[in-house]
């Protein structure tokens, strides 16, 4: 019954993707700035060798030399060039920092995603392997073993083995968890039905999907390595001479801070760069391969210009919102949510909103509660019971929020918290607007979990919210909604997150909801099957806009508007046969930061014509109460539905 | 009571897993060398007889997993076995020294955890605000210092500093002076001198990943729904940082900080080398250097032991701070 368009299997990343994420890298700045310095730090690790004049080695006739235009970097109380040793030194650090970080990767990712995707057993063996590597100080196994190896002239490979083989636990956990969470995609579900077997399945499935999080993870363990490796020097266990490493520079500089004090900084700085460095390039990955975390715009207070009215609200009317406009600031430029939102609700009626993920269904309501995030910028006018609402200070806003204007979400399994009990929370609804005592608001939340159909409400007061169903949690939200009988409850997706049968019974208690209270409710949804049980009026979105609204029968049997009728057709009904395939609008909603000229859903419509991407349609009067954005409304009347929507693929 | 439970079974876990370590370690410092060698090369020539003794006393007279079985029937009636070093009673070299390590590691992780959560409460809340900023960059810097580096540089500040005050103001060596203050707030007065400087090491190497974690913490949860829902009820700002915010997001650093305590535990042994304290650092260079065997074991042992009453308590204070974790496992 979803309006959405059905579930594109999901695949693995795919190449685009990866150009996408070097993309948001380069943007990165300091990110790419550190990559930069790393790459320029490993040209002077491993080509510097080749052309300066001095061995790492070699024995000069200068001995304690400040640094001079000879000796760059100067010279320790035996000759070395310190220019020549920090080159090998970084050399060292490099090598086997890269190759622990490889090591622990390999064996990390293995092991994650075994323990990931078969759980169980297997699961829980492993994840007692790395606890075993959790107990252990990695210092003290790494300095016994690099004390085994000390003598046997193994060199960096044998520290790098030694710090891989005790580091690879962390790349295994992070592995663990993202696959654990894989596993019941329907990819990988429609993988296994397919036959796919297990291994063919992690590497062809799993392994692409987990990559991002390797990546960043991995990133991160280079700096480790690298802190690990040098401190391993420090204390004698790691690096041995005649070799050198950072760490070895800076330990035989210790008692010479004062005296030759270069020996002693330079060494530590370049290791200081390198870790911070990396820190930045995974720091950069990390916002590359995750958008959605992306650091923040410099814009980031929350302006608000209401618009002056000259309309008079008539009495019934308890919300009119004119020419509503948000705007995001975001790092791709201004995300334009809501575009020049009109709607009027009169008191006690249910109007429900529809329209695609994106449109900006969320975004209202957040206006109409006041909840918008400080990158946002709204200007229009929201009169709510004849309070301007755009620009209300947030004193007096706070004072309506709960106890006039109540907001039920989509998702009742993050909506309550997790630490304080049921009675708790719906008791403090309670208090928060009406000086009453504890004992009264607790006696108010039982007979407001009653209203709502929470068996045996009083009972329950002390329960968790994870000792609740997800149907049961919803109607607690609820039962906190109308804890002060309010005017109006926006309800953002109510039932999105929930089983088909349980939707009915928080629809029920919706609806009981409204019988009792008389609250005008906006129901904010993509089940268009819930908008026809429930909706008195229905209001289109698309991209922002309004595309039509009207009284719901003639919505559901006059769409004007192709989105609109779009949406209807794709919804399965009884006079269809029921093997035929749901009907989806083809194409996806258009990107925010680049909008269309002209109509929004141009590149999507069946009967465009060419005046369509260039003039924005308004909204023109159809039948009383009837509206309708479309250029194709006013001019010619639209031809029959029948003939313009295209054959069903 | 279920918490009591909850603790036997996690020890009841932790068993095997300590077996395999220790059995692992000892075999890896049992082949490590003979630690002996220098009683064998020493000029003029011991009597062989003495050196069959030391061996039988030390064990090395047996196979490698006899020793091992040996020693863990030691250790389980609570002898911890012989030291190379004939004077030395490895329970109680260990028990002097765990004081003194222990004192400035927990000291340090207090100071540490408290600043983390101040900072990074701060950030989230400020988000991208000049403080956040300024908390951000430091905390990058202090994550890409080498602990050993900063702590010599912390170091040879205290000297500057002394030899500009002309007097010891604040103690660069040692984990106590040489000849303790007669009286009992001179002693204290003491101790503390000496930790200030590796204190002030340990918590800012340790501090900056906390904080960074705590900051995100807090931001996941300031975005949270219900967040927004107590928002939503009209809750005052102030209210709902402290009553929905703070709370939930506390209590995953809990889990960090136990996990992190090895590392802790690494810094504070490399730490310690820089201001030459006899602590645990100490002991274990000397007794890996030495090849003693059953020195080093003990060492391993209390660490894995630490680090498991570390995530014991973790996982109790975690349970008792959300109610979800009380009932599941
Ligand atoms: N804090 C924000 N910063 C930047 N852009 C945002 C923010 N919140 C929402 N948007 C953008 O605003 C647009 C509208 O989002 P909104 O959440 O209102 O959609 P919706 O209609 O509720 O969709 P859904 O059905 O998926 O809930 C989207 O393009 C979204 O990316
Ligand atoms: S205005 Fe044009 S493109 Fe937009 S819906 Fe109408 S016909 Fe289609
Ligand atoms: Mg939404």
């Amino acid at each position: 019954m979803s309006a959405d368009p059905p579930p594109v299997p999901a695949t693995a990343a795919t190449p685009g993707q990866w150009r996408a994420v070097l993309a948001r890298f380069r943007r990165h700045r300091l990110a790419a700035a550190a990559l930069v310095v790393l790459v320029l730090v490993a040209l002077f690790a491993f080509v510097g060798p080749l052309l300066w004049r001095y061995g790492h080695d070699e024995i000069t006739p200068d001995n304690s030399q400040p640094p001079s235009a000879i000796h760059p970097l100067g010279t320790d109380s035996l000759g070395h060039d310190l220019l020549a040793q920090v080159m090998r030194g970084t050399q060292q650090s490099l090598l086997i920092a890269l190759t622990v970080a490889l090591g622990a990767a390999v064996v990390g990712t293995v092991i994650g995603i075994v323990a990931g995707y078969y759980r169980g057993t297997t699961d829980a063996l492993l994840m007692r392997l790395v606890d075993l590597f959790l107990t252990v100080p990695t210092i003290a196994v790494a300095a016994v073993l690099g004390h085994n190896f000390a003598g046997s002239g193994g060199g960096w490979v044998l520290i790098a083995v030694v710090l891989a083989a005790l580091m690879w636990t962390s790349v295994a956990r992070v592995v663990r968890g993202v696959v654990l969470g894989l596993r019941e995609r329907e990819f990988v579900s429609a993988a296994r039905a397919l036959g796919s077997s297990d291994l063919r399945i992690m590497a062809r499935h799993i392994l692409p999907n987990v990559a991002g999080p390797i990546i960043v993870s991995v990133t991160i363990l280079v700096a480790t390595a690298i802190l690990a490796e040098t401190a391993l020097s420090f204390i004698g266990f790691g690096v041995q001479p005649p070799d050198t490493s950072l760490g070895l520079l800076v330990a035989n500089a210790q008692s010479a801070v004062a005296t030759r004090p270069w020996l002693f900084y330079f060494p530590g700085l370049v290791i200081l760069l390198i870790a911070l460095s990396i820190n930045f390039i995974g720091d950069g990955l990390r916002d590359a391969l995750d958008p959605t975390q992306t650091k923040g715009p410099r814009r980031r207070r929350y302006l608000a210009q209401p618009a002056a009215r000259t309309d008079a609200v008539p009495d019934d009317v308890l919300l009119s919102v004119r020419d509503l406009r948000v705007v995001f600031a975001a790092d791709g430029g201004d995300v334009p949510a809501v575009r020049h939102l009109d709607l009027d609700l009169r008191r006690g009626e249910v109007v429900g909103l529809v329209g695609e993920s994106g449109s900006g269904k969320s975004v209202s309501a957040a206006a109409m509660m006041g909840l918008l995030p400080p990158t946002a910028t709204v200007s229009g006018s929201i009169r709510f019971a004849g309070q301007e609402l755009v620009g209300l200070a947030e004193p007096r806003f706070r004072r309506l929020r709960g106890s006039r204007i109540a907001m039920v979400f989509q998702d009742p399994m993050s909506s309550l918290s997790p630490v304080h009990t049921i009675g708790d929370q719906v008791a403090e609804a309670v208090r928060i607007h009406q000086g009453c005592s504890r004992a009264e608001a607790r006696e108010r939340a039982v007979e407001l979990l009653d209203t709502v159909g929470i068996p045996d409400a009083r009972n329950r007061l002390g329960d968790y919210p994870h000792q609740f169903s997800g149907g049961m949690r919803q109607r607690v939200v609820i039962a906190m909604a109308i804890a002060n009988d309010p005017d109006l409850i926006i309800a953002d997706e109510p039932t999105t997150a929930l089983d088909v049968t349980v939707q009915a019974q928080v629809l029920a208690a919706l609806r009981a909801v409204r019988e009792r209270t008389g609250a005008a409710i906006l129901m904010i949804t993509h089940d268009l099957g819930i908008v026809a049980e429930i909706a008195d009026r229905i209001a289109v979105m698309y991209a922002g806009r309004l595309v039509e609204v009207g009284t719901a029968a003639e919505v559901f049997d006059h769409p004007a508007m192709p989105y609109t009728r779009g949406l209807l057709e794709s919804v399965p009904r009884l006079d269809r046969p029921a093997d035929e395939e749901l009907w989806a609008i083809p194409g996806s909603p258009p990107t925010m930061t680049a909008l269309p000229a002209g109509c929004a859903f141009a590149p999507r419509c069946t009967v465009r014509v060419p005046d369509c991407s260039t003039v924005v349609p308004e909204l023109v009067p159809l039948t009383a109460g009837h509206r309708a954005a479309c250029l194709r409304l006013t001019p010619e009347p639209l031809p029959e539905p029948t003939t313009t929507i295209p054959e069903r693929p | 009571m279920e918490i009591v439970g909850f603790a036997l079974r996690r020890l009841l876990v932790a068993i095997p897993v300590l077996l395999v370590s220790t059995f692992l370690i000892f075999l890896a410092v049992a082949k490590s060398g003979d630690p002996l060698t220098e009683l064998r090369e020493r000029q003029p020539p011991v009597p062989p007889h003495t050196i069959t003794a030391e061996e039988a006393r030390l064990g090395l007279d047996q196979p490698v997993l006899q020793r091992y079985w040996n020693w863990l029937t030691g250790v389980i009636q609570g002898d911890l076995g012989p030291s190379v070093d004939r004077n030395a009673d490895i329970g109680m070299e260990i028990g002097s020294r765990l004081g003194i390590t222990m004192r400035f590691v927990l000291i340090a992780m207090l100071i540490a955890a408290v600043l983390a959560i101040l900072v990074g409460v701060v950030s989230a809340v400020r988000q991208y605000s000049w403080l956040d900023y300024l908390f951000t960059s430091t905390g990058f810097l202090f994550l890409a210092m080498p602990s050993f580096w900063l702590a010599v540089l912390l170091k040879q500040g205290g000297i500057e500093l002394n030899a500009l005050a002309g007097r010891t103001l604040i103690y660069t060596v040692g984990d106590s002076s040489v000849i303790p203050p007669p009286t009992l707030g001179g002693r204290i007065a003491d101790l503390a001198g000496h930790m200030i400087l590796p204190t002030i090491t340990l918590v800012l190497i340790n501090f900056a990943a906390w904080s960074r974690f705590q900051r995100s913490s807090m931001l996941d949860v300031l975005g949270s729904d219900y967040v927004k829902l107590a928002t939503a009820k009209g809750l005052r700002r102030r209210t709902v940082l402290r009553k929905y915010a703070l709370r939930t997001a506390l209590t995953p650093l809990v889990t960090v900080i136990a996990l992190d305590f090895t590392a802790v535990f690494a810094g504070a042994v490399v730490t310690e080398t820089v201001f030459q304290w006899r602590g645990m650092g100490d002991y274990l260079l000397e007794s890996i250097n030495g090849r003693d065997v059953n020195a080093v074991m003990a060492w391993l042992l209390v660490a894995a032991v630490a680090v498991i009453v570390f995530n014991l308590f973790a996982d109790i204070l975690y349970a008792a701070l959300d109610p979800r974790i009380r009932r599941v496992r």
